[in-house]
């Protein structure tokens, strides 16, 4: 079941101990270490980068598997999603996103994907997990977004110890659990609503958002 | 342009994967045509792998990257860098709705409703879940009758526009309405006015039920 970790705030002592200078890798420069580990392996097929991006995002992933209660295809999801990012790591673009938003994002849609493959009847799907579900920077024809993204990435990470320990709880089940805010709120026993309010709470302090939609 | 947008719950629910395939479909079709949400959900992607990041981390077998080198070298997806192909250009993404709907959207076996509304249900194109997903058609100048919605619709137009009394939806735009919102809308302009709507499911399932007929919630 849940870890109780999930639950604990998001504070220095459980940052990661990497392979690499953690406050280099936390996109302190135009591009991070992974992203230019990552745009390696999609240039020069370079086997050291990809073991190294291995090696940190790996473990982060498995955990990510079990929180979404894939413990008994835990390391096959892993194996998917490296297999993924080696196959279309020649469409990364750093401008667009970070290394760790990209993995993230094939990360959420390689767990999609067996869940959909597990439910699968007889009748086959007509559309692809990527169909649905967008990989950041790749269908993107824009123009090049590097300062926005950079800003917005340094942002989030900057203002989340801002975050209480209910909205990060509330935030923490979102992403990892793979649970709506219905189900959220049925498991804390609160109302939807007060998970509505903390979410909505947790994304002004972060600034996710510049300018909110015009009404 | 598109001047109705999803709010920010929705996409960050979409960010997390959390949709169902429907509401997934309607917010990715809304995202290739709109960089205000797309910058909005770029960001919530970043928070995403920030607080994945912030988790504990769990290690892995030995021996795992050889094998994963090894499925990469001689795996039946000859998996190598560059044999990825770009995903289609939002300009090709209708043909998503192609794909799904087997027939453009003027050439589907439309089920004449009542007056100027034809409907077509497609909601076994997504198995296992409990909403009801339908197209809707409303004839270029025609009009609605007045209702309102049981449970939570959402809706996308996928071709031309309607306009009620809160406004004029267009191509693109995502609107999504519950039992408060009476309207009588009418399709404006030249084209018929479709609109791809999720119905939620009448009564709210809670507990061990919902997960069983949601294959996205555990």
């Amino acid at each position: 079941m849940m870890p109780a970790t999930l639950s604990t705030p998001l504070n220095a002592k459980e940052r990661p101990v990497a392979a690499l200078d953690q406050k280099t890798a936390n996109a302190e420069g135009p591009k991070d270490p992974w992203s230019r580990l990552l745009e390696k392996v999609g240039k020069h097929q370079d086997r050291e980068a990809f073991h190294k991006l291995f090696e940190h995002f790996g473990p982060q992933i498995k955990y990510f598997a079990i929180a979404n209660g894939l413990s008994s295809h835990a390391e096959e999801l892993v194996q998917e999603v490296f297999v993924s990012i080696w196959r279309r790591s020649c469409l990364y673009d750093w401008r667009k996103a970070a290394a760790s938003t990209w993995i993230f994002t094939i990360a959420r849609n390689q767990r999609i994907d067996m869940l959909r493959k597990m439910q699968r009847t007889s009748a086959e799907i007509p559309i692809e997990t990527e169909d649905l579900w967008q990989v950041p920077g790749e269908n993107d024809d824009e123009p090049v977004t590097s300062l926005h993204r950079l800003m917005s990435e340094r942002r989030i990470r900057e203002s989340l110890g801002e975050l209480s320990e209910e909205q990060t709880t509330v935030i923490a089940k979102v992403y990892m659990e793979n649970k709506s805010h219905q189900r959220v709120a049925d498991e804390l026993n609160i109302p939807l609503g007060t998970v509505k309010s903390r979410v909505r709470l947790a994304l002004n302090k972060l600034k996710v958002i510049l300018q909110d939609q015009n009404p | 342009m598109t001047r109705h947008h999803p709010d920010n719950l929705s996409l960050l629910e979409y960010s997390a994967g959390n949709l169902s395939e429907p509401h997934a479909l309607c917010i990715r079709l809304h995202l290739d045509k709109c960089s205000h949400c797309r910058s909005r959900v770029d960001a919530m992607e970043t928070l995403g792998a920030v607080i994945m990041e912030h988790q504990p981390r769990v290690s892995l077998s030995e021996g795992m990257f050889d094998s994963i080198m090894d499925r990469v070298d001689h795996g039946p997806e000859a998996a190598k860098p560059g044999s990825a192909s770009p995903a289609p250009a939002p300009e090709k993404r209708q043909d998503v709705l192609q794909k799904l709907l087997g027939a453009g959207l003027n050439d589907l076996p439309w089920k004449r409703q009542l007056g100027d509304v034809s409907v077509l249900d497609i909601t076994s194109k997504f198995p296992n879940q409990p909403e009801r997903v339908v197209l809707q058609k409303l004839a270029a100048g025609g009009k609605a009758p007045t209702h309102t919605h049981r449970g939570e619709e959402t809706t996308l137009v996928l071709q031309g526009a309607f306009a009620d009394h809160k406004g004029v939806f267009n191509q693109w735009d995502f609107v999504v309405l519950n039992q408060e919102d009476e309207h009588k809308p009418v399709a404006v302009g030249c084209e018929d006015c479709i609109t791809l709507s999720i119905l939620s499911a009448p009564v709210k399932l809670t507990g061990t039920f919902t997960r069983l007929l949601n294959p996205f919630i555990r």
